[in-house]
């Protein structure tokens, strides 16, 4: 109450300062009046009164002032006056304060791309719901390995039924379909959700109205759909009569009761979603599936009032283990007894902890641009210290503390910091806008959305404070240590070695971390280079791939085998094709799926508990080894007639050979997988399978006829133009079902350009940093190497009149770039090597002490440097002894 | 930081410093009795206090502006008996209750203080 009181009188303070101070004044000349009487009455005259009521009193002047700066709101008068002559100060010299604030614009800018995309992909709540902080995702997991499975709808619903310190629990998961009006199908990325994962969520409709509960209830009962506010813009144009029309849903007809809030799409922001179908239409998305006891849900609930998340934890996995006691599930599932929650941050848990790691990665290396930008200013604002001593020293005789200075020099540079934050938001807002548009390879509903929020523009201003009172306050302190009779003599040599040495220890420092960013960058970059000329034991050259999923558009399985049977048939009638296949992964696209076999000497037991050897695997059809033209080292390859009903077999890689019959007795031999026995019929070579980084794993090839699956990539290659076969694809398969949606062509290598995209965005990103980086200590160079030209004009003169040779100046002064350059590099070097084995998997087995990158990015350093010395010694060099003697 | 006054040797030799906090507890209590002016205030601590204390101008204004900032006094110009026109401070109803508070804690202290000198002696 007190402390709002004075808040309140300081604000009026504020405003009626004049008042104020006119009302002070009076006060005190009656206190010096009465004082003055009180004097005569005891008797002395009225001169010596007058006197003796002002040693009393002190200086009028000095009692006001001790007045009003009791009051908070003096700070703030000091603080504007302050910053006004920092204005002042800095209008003075626009080239310096553009520069100044150009540099800590990079810094800040850096920084705050890097955190507005670690903001935005992991960082943020989830955009669109209500209170986000309170949801959690529950992850269902193995209690040892942290391996986890997803929920049955029958383990879901019983946890959603006993909960108690969820006040919701909701269960989604992808469901592709295609979406017909107007006698054109569109292909929808969309989700099955339960009926209260909007009110768990707390999602409000943008048009029309949610799906609820009662719209869950009935199988089949409710064909309703909600899409995204994207999707109602781009693909219904943003036409409100839609909400309650009828649309077609893979055949079926469906209402279309509402549009969700702007901003919301879905429960993992990266994918995109477009629309949303109650989990009771299930029958008709995925038909002729027992998704009661699969398990295929994702599963997030909201904390009731008052739970913390552990408590929730504890709960829900005593519901679990009485969910598991009941026995209505596999036996191999019961392992899985722990309960995981994460936080809704919009990935799912393993996706999280890698993008932080690799956004963190890049952070680390923005931070190093912003450290650099800030050595830098930090230098520039020493070198103008020292240009203004006297300035210094007058106002230090005029009266004014060192507190006092060094408060009105922090002023300076946090002006100029915060103006330079206010250029690094706008920088990171289009830096942010360039990366989004970075093109993703491949056919996959990404939505990159990294532009900064409030909280980012906070960060930045924060930031920049930050910096600027750590890299001010020494360069302030300096300045401000005023020698007075010293100063205002202007003893310009003062200081002057060691301030050269703090100011080569600066450049240094610059030098180093800028050969640390290039040679992170330097590393991707050939990291990239490796991953696309790596031989991936395959050809991916002349292959177009398109992904289909016949379940998608409500076929069933026979339908789908159909469709696939007709488009094999048709494509390999057209024009060029030599080879068609199917498989259910595109090869090396980060797409391989896992699984455990047994061998014939296992126990039994072993199998029981479903602890097999780990395997990679994928399911490709005939002619697959022949359209992407990976060898076989023994046996054959897939067959047409490897179909059902014919005895199972697979296609092993050397490594599962050797690994399993390390006596190359593998051809012929069984295994088991998924209770199934299966033949070797041959052997692969090596390949990469899922990423280039990948240690080769042990690899099967099934038959996929053997095992249908109802989403399958197609493989053609072909002699001819991929452009002109594109078109011919797409036809093709209308031709079939002219309501599909048209399949995505792209080639097999576009397809595998994802595996690399982490090093190309790595590259790029460090490659930019690293060359503002170098930019920034390479002026930084310039700057002190030309102040000690001028600074040693005389040495100089004198040396050219004792008859120094041009050459002689030129080698003296380039000496000093090279000296710094080297201890530089040589510091660089150590940090880098350092540094590069936090990169690991990322660099794709380049060596992080890989000779080629270091020696291209120290030369490159030592030629940038030597170009920014040889300007000031090439000055040097054509000085005039007679008027480099006759300075001062 | 700069501008604090420069402290000239006091007149009379036997005046001390004021205990820290105090002031405003003796403006509070000379108030108590009579609205006054600054000077009357810093005269009426000088006498009462046979000249022990005496009060630093600045430090008087200061106290003044805080006191009414926290609602303890009020201040408005008046006519002196003099003919001066002066700034006179006034109790208000949480000054009162303020003093009482302090006056009360004040008498604990002393009273502790002086159990403990008389103990140790």
């Amino acid at each position: 109450m007190e402390t709002l009181r004075r808040f309140w009188r300081g604000l009026v303070a504020l405003t009626r300062r004049r008042a104020d101070d006119a009302e002070l004044s009076e006060e005190i000349q009656h206190y010096l009046d009465e004082a003055t009487e009180a004097h005569l009455a005891d008797g002395l005259d009225p001169a010596e009164a007058r006197r003796a009521a002002r040693l009393e009193l002190g200086s009028a002047a000095a009692v006001r002032d001790e007045v009003k700066s009791s009051g908070w709101e003096h700070q703030l008068e000091t603080l504007f006056g302050d910053l006004r002559y920092a204005v002042r100060v800095l209008r003075a010299t626009p080239t310096f304060t553009l520069v100044a604030i150009l540099i800590v614009a990079l810094g800040i800018g850096a920084v705050t791309t890097t955190f507005s995309a670690m903001n935005a992909i992991v960082l943020r709540h989830l955009p669109g719901a209500a209170d986000p902080e309170r949801l959690v995702q529950v992850d269902r997991r193995h209690p040892s390995n942290d391996e986890g499975i997803q929920s049955s709808y029958e383990s879901y619903d019983f946890l959603r039924r006993e909960t108690s310190s969820l006040t919701g629990l909701a269960a989604w998961s992808k469901a592709t379909f295609v979406l017909a009006r107007a006698g054109e199908g569109v292909a929808v990325y969309g989700n099955l959700a339960s009926g209260n994962y909007f009110s768990v969520l707390g999602v409000r409709p943008f048009l029309g109205s949610l799906f609820t509960s009662e719209d869950d209830r009935t199988p089949l009962g409710h064909p309703v759909l909600v899409v995204s506010h994207a999707f109602w813009t781009n693909r219904l144009g943003a036409d409100s009569s839609v909400v309650g029309s009828s649309v077609v849903v893979n055949g079926a007809p469906y209402t279309l009761i509402g549009v969700a809030a702007p901003g919301f799409h879905g429960v993992f922001t990266p994918l995109r979603v477009d629309a949303w179908i109650p989990l009771a239409m299930q029958q008709q998305l995925r038909p002729g599936r027992d998704l009661e006891h699969q398990v295929w849900l994702w599963t997030f609930g909201r904390l009731a009032p008052e739970t913390t998340r552990e408590a929730a934890r504890a709960e829900l996995e005593i519901q679990l283990a009485r969910y598991i006691a009941e026995g209505s599930e596999p036996a191999s599932r019961a392992a899985y007894s722990a309960i995981r929650l994460i936080p809704m941050n919009g990935l799912p848990a393993d996706a999280h902890a890698m993008a932080i790691g690799f956004i963190g990665l890049l952070l680390g290396a923005s931070a190093l641009v912003l450290l650099i930008a800030s050595v830098n200013l930090a230098s520039m604002l020493s070198a103008r210290a020292l240009a203004r001593r006297r300035e210094m020293a007058v106002r230090a005789a005029l009266g004014a503390g060192r507190g006092r200075l060094v408060r009105q020099l922090l002023s300076e540079v946090l002006l100029l910091f915060l103006i330079g934050s206010v250029g690094g938001a706008l920088l990171a807002v289009e830096a942010t806008a360039l990366l989004e548009r970075i093109p993703i390879p491949g056919d996959v509903p990404l939505v990159l959305e990294i532009s900064p929020d409030a909280r980012v523009f906070g960060f930045a201003v924060l930031l920049s404070v930050v910096t600027g009172l750590v890299f001010g306050l020494a360069p302030a302190l300096r300045a401000s240590k005023v020698d007075l009779a010293a100063r205002l003599r202007d003893g310009a040599q003062g200081a002057g070695a060691r301030r050269s040495l703090g100011s080569q220890a600066l450049i240094v420092s610059q030098l180093a971390l800028s050969l640390v960013l290039l040679v992170a960058a330097g590393l991707f970059l050939r990291a990239f280079d490796r991953g696309r000329k790596t031989d991936p034991g395959f050809d991916a050259t002349g292959v177009a791939t398109a992904m289909f999923n016949t379940e998608s558009w409500g076929y069933d399985r026979a339908r789908g085998q159909a469709f696939y049977e007709e488009l094999r048939r048709r494509i390999e009638g057209l024009p060029g094709v030599t080879a068609v296949s199917f498989t259910n992964s595109t090869p090396l696209a980060f797409a391989t799926s896992g699984g455990q076999i047994q061998l014939e000497g296992d126990r039994a037991d072993q199998s029981e508990r479903n602890t097999g050897h780990p395997i990679q695997l994928t399911l490709v059809g005939p002619d697959y080894f022949t359209a992407i033209a990976m060898p076989l080292a023994s046996g054959r390859p897939i067959l047409p007639t490897d179909v059902e009903g014919a005895p199972r077999v697979a296609v092993v890689n050397e490594t599962f050979a050797s690994r399993f019959w390390p006596d190359g007795s593998a051809l012929g031999r069984t295994f088991r997988y998924l209770g199934d026995e299966v033949t070797i019929v041959g052997v692969a070579r090596d390949a990469k399978y899922g990423s280039l980084g990948e240690v080769t794993p042990a690899f099967a090839f099934f038959a996929i006829a053997q095992r249908w699956i109802p989403n399958q990539v197609m493989l053609v290659r072909s002699t001819g133009s991929f452009e002109a076969l594109r078109p011919l694809i797409s036809d093709e398969t209308l031709a079939i079902d002219p309501l599909l949606p048209r399949p995505t062509v792209i080639t097999l290598a576009e397809a595998n350009a994802v595996v690399v995209l982490p090093q190309r965005i790595a590259a790029i990103v460090t490659g930019v940093l690293g060359a503002v980086g170098l930019l920034l200590a390479t002026a930084g160079l310039y700057g002190v190497i030309a102040y000690s030209v001028g600074r040693r004009t005389r040495e100089i003169g004198v040396r050219v009149a004792l008859g120094a040779a041009r050459g002689d100046l030129l080698r003296l002064v380039l000496q000093e770039g090279m000296r710094l350059a080297l201890v530089g590099t040589l510091i660089g070097v150590a940090l880098a090597l350092a540094a590069g084995r936090l990169l690991g998997s990322l660099l794709l087995s380049v060596s992080p002490s890989d000779l080629l990158t270091f020696a291209v990015t120290v030369s490159l350093l030592v030629l940038t440097t030597l170009l920014a010395s040889y300007l000031p010694a090439r000055r040097a060099a054509r000085a005039d002894p007679m008027s480099a003697l006759r300075l001062d | 930081m700069t501008r604090s006054p420069s402290q000239l040797p006091p007149p009379t030799p036997p005046s001390t410093d004021l205990i820290q906090g105090t002031l405003d507890m003796l403006i509070l209590k000379s108030l108590s009795l009579e609205p006054m002016h600054g000077f009357g205030i810093a005269r009426r601590i000088e006498e009462r206090s046979r000249g022990v204390f005496k009060v630093n101008p600045g430090s008087l204004l200061t106290a003044f502006q805080r006191l009414e900032r926290s609602g303890l006094v009020t201040s408005d110009w008046r006519q002196t008996p003099n003919a001066r026109r002066a700034k006179f401070y006034a109790l208000t109803r949480a000054g009162r209750k303020r003093l009482e508070a302090e006056t009360e804690d004040w008498s604990r202290r002393v009273a502790a203080v002086a159990r403990l000198l008389e103990g140790e002696a």
